[in-house]
C-alpha cells in the first residue's frame, strides 16, 4: 500500500490547562479532499494550524511525504493555509497579492507573470488584476485567498472555513467550485468546517472532531449511514432518536413497543436507537412503527417533513416524504399516522 | 437626536467661539505685514520684516538649532516610539501598568519633566547642550508616536502577518513588505506630529539646554527677544511657525485618517 501523504501521529497540544488537541491519529492520502468537521472548540482550527505550522504539538507527530515536519516553521512547509479571513494584504492589487508567494521562491519575473495570469484565469478574475482587495465583492476576495494559495503548487493546501463569508447561495456555487478546481490541479485539500452539509457535499472524506479527540472518519455516506455514536449520529444530518433499554434481549422504547436495531446492545443497559427521516415509510412492512399524531407539516419543495408526536419519543420524530408519496398519500395536521421502519436501518447507541 | 436650539443662536455662538480663537492670530499675521512696525498704527503692507529677520544671526542660527533638534528627536521618536507600539499590542497578556507608563510623558506636566530631565542630567554630569535637548524631545515624542501608531494596530489584521510567513516569507522581509506599508499613514502622522511638537517646545528645551548661544532653540530665542518688547521680526517668525505647523499638523490628520497615499 502507498504511504499517505500525511501522517499525523498521536498530536497533542494543550493551552494551559484546555487539552485543544488531544491524541489525534490521521492519514490523510495524495489527491485527497479532506474535511476537518466540529463545533467551534472541537481543536479542528488548531489541528489546522499545527499542519500549517503556526502551531508546534506538544506530543506527537505529523508527518509530510515521510519527512516529520512537526517543528518545520510555516515559511519552510511545502503547504499552504487559505485564512478564514482571506488575510488579503490590503495595500497591495489582486495581481501582488498572487504574485507574493512566488516573489519569496525568487522565480523570475517573467514566470510569476505567466503563471499569475494563469492563475487569474481560473478564478476569472483576469480584469480585475490591479484592483485592491476593498474594491472586490466577498465572493471575489475568496478567490483571490484561494488563487494565493495555490499558486504555490503546495503539497497540501489547508482552508479555513473558506465559505463561511459567504451568503448561501454563493457557498453553493463555490462548493463545486472548490471541487473542480482541486480536481483540476491535483492538489490534496484539507478543509476545515463546522457545516455539516458542506463537509459532506464536498470532501472524500471526513474526520468528525469533538474535544480535542477524533471520533470517526470515513467517506461522507459512511459517517452518515453508520455514524460510530451517538454524538456522531446527532452531529450529521438530522436523526430521530429513541430512547430504550436492554431487556431480555430486546430493545424496549418509552411506551414499552419493541424496537429491533441492526446493532446490539448489552444487557440491562440504556440507550437510544436512531434512525434518518428519510427511512420512516407509510408502507406496512418493516419490523419497527409507531404510531402518533401529525402536530405539523412543512412543504419543503422536494419533499414533505411531517412532525409527529409519538408516545414512544419525547421529541417529535421527523418523517421526510418524497413530493410523490406525499401526493399519493396526503397527510395533514392532526392526523393519526403509522410509521414504519427496518431494522437494518435501525442504530442502536448505548448512553 | 436633533437639537432644539435656534440655529441662528447656535451660529452666533460658533463664531464668537472662532472669533476669540483666531481674531489674535489674524492680527500677528496682519502686523507681520505692517510697514510701521508699530501695533498702535497700520502704515501701509511690506514683506520687509520678513527681510529683517532673515538678516538676523540669532534668530536664523536658532531656527537651525531648532530644525536640528526636531528632525533627530522626530526621526529617533518615530522609530522608537513604532517598534514600542508593535511590542505592546503584540504582547499576548496586556498589562495595564505598561500602558499607564507609556502614556506619563504625555500627561505629566512639561515643567515637572523638565525639572526631572534636568536632575537627571545633572546627576549624571551630561554636559548639557543640543544633545540633551534631543534627548529629552525624544522622551515625550517617543510617547506620541507611540499612541498613534498603537491606535491605527488596533484595527490591524494580524492574520495577513501570518498570511506572509504561510507565504514563504522570512519576518524581516514580512515586516519590510507587509507590516510597514499597512502602518506607514500612522508612522508618518506620528512623525509629523513629533515634529510640530518639538519645533515650538520650549520650558523642556530650556532647562535641558547648555550655557551659551549653542543650544539656543527658536522659543528661547523668541522668549528672550520679547522681554525687550516684540518686535516685528518676531511677528513675522510666529507667522511662519505657526503656518509650518498648521500645514503639518493637517498633513498629519489627514494621513491618520486611514488612507494611503494616492489611494
Amino acid at each position: 500500500m502507498n504511504q499517505p501523504l500525511l501522517s499525523i501521529k498521536g498530536a497533542e497540544k494543550h493551552f494551559g490547562a484546555v487539552r485543544a488537541i488531544d491524541g489525534i491519529d490521521l492519514d490523510i492520502r495524495e489527491n485527497e479532499f479532506f474535511a476537518l468537521l466540529g463545533a467551534s472548540g472541537s481543536g479542528k482550527t488548531t489541528l489546522l494550524r499545527m499542519l500549517a505550522g503556526f502551531e508546534m504539538p506538544d506530543a506527537g507527530q505529523i508527518i509530510l511525504d515521510g519527512k516529520d515536519v512537526s517543528h518545520i516553521p510555516p515559511n519552510h512547509r511545502p503547504v499552504n493555509l487559505m485564512f478564514q479571513s482571506y488575510a488579503l494584504f490590503p495595500h497591495m492589487s489582486v495581481f501582488q497579492n498572487i504574485a507574493y508567494g512566488l516573489e519569496m521562491e525568487k522565480l523570475p519575473k517573467a514566470q510569476i507573470k505567466s503563471r499569475v495570469n494563469e492563475i487569474l484565469d481560473v478564478i476569472q478574475l483576469g480584469d480585475l488584476a490591479k484592483r485592491k482587495p476593498d474594491q472586490l465583492s466577498g465572493g471575489q476576495r475568496q478567490r483571490v485567498a484561494l488563487a494565493r494559495a495555490l499558486i504555490k503548487r503546495p503539497r497540501l493546501l489547508l482552508l479555513d472555513e473558506p465559505l463561511g463569508a459567504l451568503d448561501k447561495k454563493l457557498r453553493g456555487q463555490m462548493q463545486l467550485e472548490l471541487k473542480r478546481i482541486q480536481h483540476e490541479f491535483g492538489i490534496t485539500f484539507i478543509i476545515v468546517t463546522h457545516d455539516q452539509e458542506e463537509a459532506l457535499v464536498m470532501a472524500d472524506r471526513v474526520a468528525i472532531l469533538k474535544d480535542g479527540k477524533l471520533l470517526q472518519s470515513g467517506t461522507p455516506r459512511e459517517i452518515y449511514e453508520h455514524p460510530s455514536s451517538r454524538f456522531a449520529a446527532d452531529f450529521i444530518g438530522v436523526m430521530n432518536f429513541f430512547p430504550v433499554h436492554e431487556a431480555d434481549g430486546k430493545l424496549i422504547a418509552m411506551d414499552g413497543s419493541v424496537i429491533t436495531a441492526g446493532t446490539p446492545m448489552s444487557a440491562g443497559q440504556k440507550g437510544v436507537t436512531a434512525i434518518r427521516p428519510e427511512r420512516l415509510s407509510l408502507t406496512a412492512g418493516a419490523e419497527n412503527s409507531t404510531t402518533g399524531t401529525v402536530i405539523a407539516t412543512a412543504y419543503h419543495g422536494l419533499d414533505l417533513q411531517v412532525h409527529l408526536k409519538t408516545p414512544a419519543a419525547p421529541e417529535p420524530v421527523l418523517i421526510r416524504l418524497t413530493a410523490d408519496v406525499a401526493e399519493a398519500r396526503p397527510v395533514a395536521t392532526g392526523d393519526e399516522v403509522t410509521v414504519y421502519w427496518a431494522a437494518r436501518d435501525t442504530r442502536a447507541f448505548p448512553l | 437626536m436633533r437639537s432644539t436650539a435656534n440655529p441662528k443662536l447656535m451660529l452666533m455662538i460658533l463664531s464668537a467661539v472662532f472669533a476669540f480663537l483666531y481674531i489674535p492670530i489674524s492680527v500677528l499675521f496682519a502686523l507681520s505685514f505692517n510697514e510701521g512696525g508699530l501695533p498702535t498704527a497700520w502704515t501701509g503692507f511690506s514683506v520687509k520684516w520678513y527681510g529683517e529677520l532673515f538678516r538676523n544671526g540669532d534668530i536664523m542660527g536658532a531656527a537651525l538649532n531648532t530644525l536640528i533638534v526636531a528632525v533627530i528627536s522626530t526621526i529617533l521618536a518615530t522609530i522608537l516610539g513604532t517598534l514600542l507600539a508593535i511590542g505592546v499590542e503584540t504582547r499576548r497578556r496586556k498589562g495595564h501598568f505598561l500602558e499607564t507608563i507609556i502614556f506619563a510623558p504625555m500627561i505629566i506636566p512639561d515643567i515637572v519633566l523638565a525639572i526631572a530631565l534636568l536632575s537627571f542630567f545633572s546627576l549624571l554630569n551630561f554636559t548639557m547642550g543640543l544633545h540633551t535637548i534631543i534627548v529629552s524631545h525624544v522622551v515625550f515624542n517617543l510617547a506620541f508616536v507611540c499612541s498613534v501608531v498603537r491606535a491605527r494596530l488596533k484595527t490591524f489584521d494580524w492574520s495577513i502577518v501570518e498570511a506572509s510567513t504561510d507565504l514563504g516569507a522570512p519576518m524581516p522581509v514580512t515586516l519590510w513588505r507587509v507590516v510597514l506599508p499597512v502602518m506607514m499613514p500612522a508612522v508618518i502622522a506620528g512623525a509629523l506630529l513629533a515634529f510640530t511638537l518639538s519645533l515650538d517646545e520650549f520650558i523642556i528645551a530650556f532647562f535641558t539646554a547648555g550655557a551659551g548661544r549653542d543650544s539656543i532653540t527658536l522659543p528661547m530665542q523668541i522668549f528672550a527677544m520679547i522681554r525687550f518688547g516684540v518686535t516685528p521680526e518676531i511677528n513675522a517668525l510666529a507667522a511662519i511657525v505657526m503656518t509650518v505647523s498648521v500645514i503639518i499638523l493637517a498633513l498629519s490628520q489627514r494621513l491618520n485618517r486611514g488612507r494611503l497615499p494616492g489611494q
